[in-house]
């Protein structure tokens, strides 16, 4: 087990490696000369001139790709051309706010996917399966952009439920000072309610904005899964046996059911921390994705590179974590 | 003592179920609070409100009037400029405001080689787009900055600038604490470290990507002001979202509206739409090194055949005014009253083509911006409008564009575009800030088709005399003349003063935009 462990670990190296060569390769191809970008409309020749310096840009590739690289095995991730703030505290400081985000939106898509999933198994072809297949195939298709929008304009503006962004209201955070930068945890450790359910409602909307995808593509995986091993031998056997449907279905069926599951899970956990850009930005969600954004549109390319190589690594590292517990889950699959 | 603290308590109380907070929606996040070293709009606005600069604007116009200095005035070369400071002005860290801290700030701008500009990183890059260049540079204005006494410093140039007051006391350049600069090293006006002026507000915390927290400065040198207790900069990047928190009053008021949404704001009952007097123009450059375009009487024929008042109705509504005038409306004093739009005239302008030996027209290359821009939000539907409008003349338009980067660059880059769309805000009160980038020799952005900057001798001429005159109603008079030439010349047509759109709730009074971009929220009060 360990040395498998190991031998996946060490595997990253080189997948790592690749991925610091993409993200700095693709922001060569586009057109355009950052310094130009971020001085704008008044920048003179010497400015951009000073700038190029500044940024390295004169350099050639490789010499630069180098330096970034030995940058990062150095542990220091740039700093934005923009603002001058080293990326890696920014990182750091936003890492929280996305992965709660992250977090809260896989627990919408779990706690509504699976359920929904395994009733339009069981009861295929009713109106509940009909319904729930066609409202995931509407989730997966929404624009992301859209779907919060809406969300925002029937909740926040029109109904006033909800706040329409932010991770605190004003108020409350000119005093609060967040301990783990996990606001819904911060609540509950520092025995303050009103931050806890402050946090919490600002925390519904752009959850269910970021959970809508997986949480269609969920219910889908749960449903084909499900009718997969409801059709298995043992599960006849199972009902042969005379054992209650109920049990059947949750003992038997849904027990295996949920190994491809949990893949879909991790891989989609993965996937919204690096992915919750557009939801971010409509939530003024102070998160990595909306930092990427900015960056991408500021031509900030330490920032991006920064930003998208630990969104990447967190990504490959996430796959690696659902690859051992799958293998923890199914005893036919050996280590070796 | 203790009857002091228990009525600092009471008032404490009292105060604290009234206290007042203002929250703005702010478009980004500040870059920097460190002044002369930014050029944001979120920056310098929220730096506004926590530094003062020597001189003021009116509010809502361009004209200067006292701030930390009550009084200046130039010698008669107009090359020294002598500035009286207010007395018993104190920063808000307790030190006090005197003639060396005004020095202090202006040589860390200034000079490159100045030990207390902490961070190497930082551009400072403002000081030398104004004021002709660091110290030691041929071009600097700046030759000297002296302390005269405690309360008068001196300004000496190497040229007269008349306009010097009105750029000092741009939005950039806020007088900070000296004693908070040397203390706080790289981390001055950064989110870890401190940002300290003379202003109406002071800076209590920054949470980067979050929100930037002021609270009253209670030794501010204004009394009454300001007339709330704290102001929250709330970021909220995206337009739409940022909309949408006014409406549900997450944030009082807010800037940079898309001109779209006016009639959405005006069916609020809650909301205000706020217009901020126009300080840009939106041009389209006619490049004269491309054959059509060198003929003068081409580019006035174009100039004639947009029809500019329906271009600004349809895209703008009322938030646009075309006028002819390269200079905003703001600058109505340095404008020619001869100058007149040219009349659209669609028949007069093809005469005027053929006149000029291309009576079927000929193929144009225009260039339209990648990005919006408050004097351009909507680019490419404009650039289209154009095109059809020239089409009646036979000339054949093709629509380019490329990214943004690039199209900055490659316009100056031989040959050039031959025509293209861009524009210009102002930094400051004064003509010359509009005029000398794009017209002033050898800087003007006219370019000769060789990637090198192209000098129209008579203009170039004016504009040095203009920005070099202390005399005012000679400086009126010439940057009239230069109005009514650069309309004949017709090398950028004026298409465009936009006025931004801004939005309120109902409760808040007393906010006058400046047409500079940002202004104090100190006269702001809130029901």
């Amino acid at each position: 087990m360990w040395s498998y462990v190991l031998r996946r670990l060490i595997g990253l190296i080189p997948v790592l490696f690749g991925i610091t060569l993409l993200v700095f390769l693709f922001l060569q191809l586009i057109p355009g000369d950052p310094a130009q970008a971020i001085l704008g409309e008044r920048g003179t020749p010497e400015q951009l001139a000073a700038l190029r310096e500044k940024l390295g840009l004169n350099k050639p590739l490789h010499v630069q790709y180098f330096t970034f690289v030995r940058n990062i095995l150095t542990g220091d991730l740039g700093t934005s051309a923009v603002s001058t703030i080293p990326v890696a505290e920014e990182l750091k400081r936003r890492w929280p706010a996305t992965f709660e985000l992250a977090l809260a939106a896989t627990l919408v898509a779990v706690v509504f996917g699976i359920p929904v999933g395994i009733l339009a198994a069981v009861r295929k072809n009713s109106l509940l399966d009909t319904l729930s297949m066609s409202l995931s195939l509407v989730g997966v298709s929404m624009p992301v952009f859209w779907l919060g929008l809406l969300l925002v304009y029937l909740f926040a503006v029109n109904l006033h439920w909800l706040p329409t962004g932010g991770r605190l209201s004003t108020d409350l955070a000119i005093d609060f000072r967040p301990l783990t930068g996990f606001l819904v945890l911060d609540g509950i450790l520092t025995l303050k309610p009103q931050v806890l359910t402050d946090a919490l409602r600002h925390l519904i909307l752009p959850a269910l904005t970021l959970g809508t995808i997986p949480l269609a593509i969920l219910t889908r995986i749960t449903r084909s899964a499900m009718l997969e091993v409801l059709s298995q031998d043992y599960v006849r056997t199972a009902r042969a046996k005379g054992l209650a449907e109920r049990q059947v279905i949750l003992k038997h069926a849904l027990k295996n059911a949920l190994l491809p599951v949990v893949t879909i899970i991790g891989l989609q956990f993965g996937t919204l921390l690096g992915g919750a850009i557009l939801t971010e930005t409509i939530f003024s969600w102070p998160g990595i994705g909306s930092y990427i954004y900015e960056g991408i549109l500021n031509r900030d390319y330490p920032v991006v590179q920064a930003g998208v190589l630990v969104v990447a690594t967190v990504f490959v590292l996430v796959n690696l974590l659902v690859d051992l517990s799958y293998a923890l889950l199914d005893p036919r699959i050996q280590y070796r | 003592m203790k009857r002091k603290i228990l009525l600092g308590l009471l008032v404490a109380l009292g105060l604290g179920f009234a206290q007042k907070t203002l929250v703005f929606g702010a478009n980004g996040e500040p870059v920097s609070l460190e002044p002369g070293n930014i050029t944001d709009g979120i920056s310098i606005y929220v730096q506004r409100q926590i530094y003062d600069t020597l001189v003021d604007f009116k509010p809502g116009s361009t004209e200067v009037t006292a701030g930390l200095a009550t009084s200046w005035f130039s010698s008669q070369d107009g090359k020294v400029w002598t500035f009286r400071l207010r007395q018993g002005v104190k920063f808000q860290d307790g030190t006090e405001l005197d003639a060396e801290a005004v020095k202090f700030n202006v040589e860390r701008w200034w000079d490159p080689k100045n030990p207390t500009r902490i961070d190497a990183a930082a551009r400072y890059e403002i000081w030398p787009e104004l004021f002709g260049g660091f110290k030691g540079d041929p071009g600097s204005i700046l030759k000297e900055v002296q302390v005269v006494d405690k309360y008068t410093i001196r300004f000496v140039l190497n040229q007269p600038f008349p306009a010097f007051p009105a750029a000092i006391g741009s939005g950039y350049f806020g007088i900070a604490s000296p004693a908070a600069i040397k203390k706080d090293g790289a981390k001055y006006g950064s989110p870890t470290g401190s940002a300290v002026g003379t202003g109406p507000f002071r800076l209590v915390e920054w949470r980067p990507g979050e929100q930037v927290v002021l609270e009253k400065n209670p030794t501010y040198w204004k009394k009454g002001f300001p007339k709330v207790d704290r102001v929250v900069f709330r970021v909220i990047k995206d337009p739409a979202a940022r909309l949408a928190a006014l409406k549900a009053g997450t944030i009082d008021f807010t800037t940079d509206i898309p001109p779209a949404n006016l009639k959405d704001l005006e069916a609020d009952r809650n909301l205000d739409a706020v217009f901020r007097p126009s300080f840009n123009v939106g041009y389209l450059a006619l490049n004269p090194s491309h054959k059509p375009l060198s003929d003068p009487r081409v580019r006035q024929a174009i100039a004639m055949a947009i029809n500019k008042k329906a271009i600004v109705q349809a895209f703008w509504g009322k938030l646009g005014l075309t006028d002819g005038h390269f200079t905003p409306p703001s600058m109505k004093a340095f404008q020619s009253p001869k100058v007149t739009d040219y009349e659209f005239n669609p028949q007069k302008a093809k005469a005027l083509l053929a006149e000029a030996g291309y009576p079927n027209g000929f193929d144009l290359e225009l260039w339209y911006m990648p990005v919006s821009r408050p004097y351009f939000p909507t680019p490419k539907e404009i650039a289209e409008a154009m095109a059809a409008d020239l089409s009646a003349l036979g000339i054949r338009v093709k629509l380019q564009t490329k990214d943004w980067a690039s199209y900055l660059a490659d316009r100056k880059k031989a040959p050039g575009f031959q025509a293209y769309m861009l524009g210009w805000t102002g930094d400051y009160g004064d003509p010359q800030n509009f005029y000398d980038p794009h017209f002033a020799c050898p800087i003007a952005d006219l370019f000769d088709g060789t990637g090198k900057p192209l000098c129209v001798k008579e203009l170039g001429d004016i504009l040095t005399k203009a920005a070099t005159t202390p005399n005012l109603e000679e400086r009126k008079r010439l940057y009239q003349q230069a109005d009514e030439l650069t309309f004949n010349l017709a090398l950028r047509v004026p298409i465009v003063h936009s006025q931004p759109l801004l939005a309120k709730r109902k409760n808040i009074s007393g906010w006058v935009p400046s047409p500079l971009g940002s202004e104090s929220f100190e006269t702001i009060e809130k029901r």
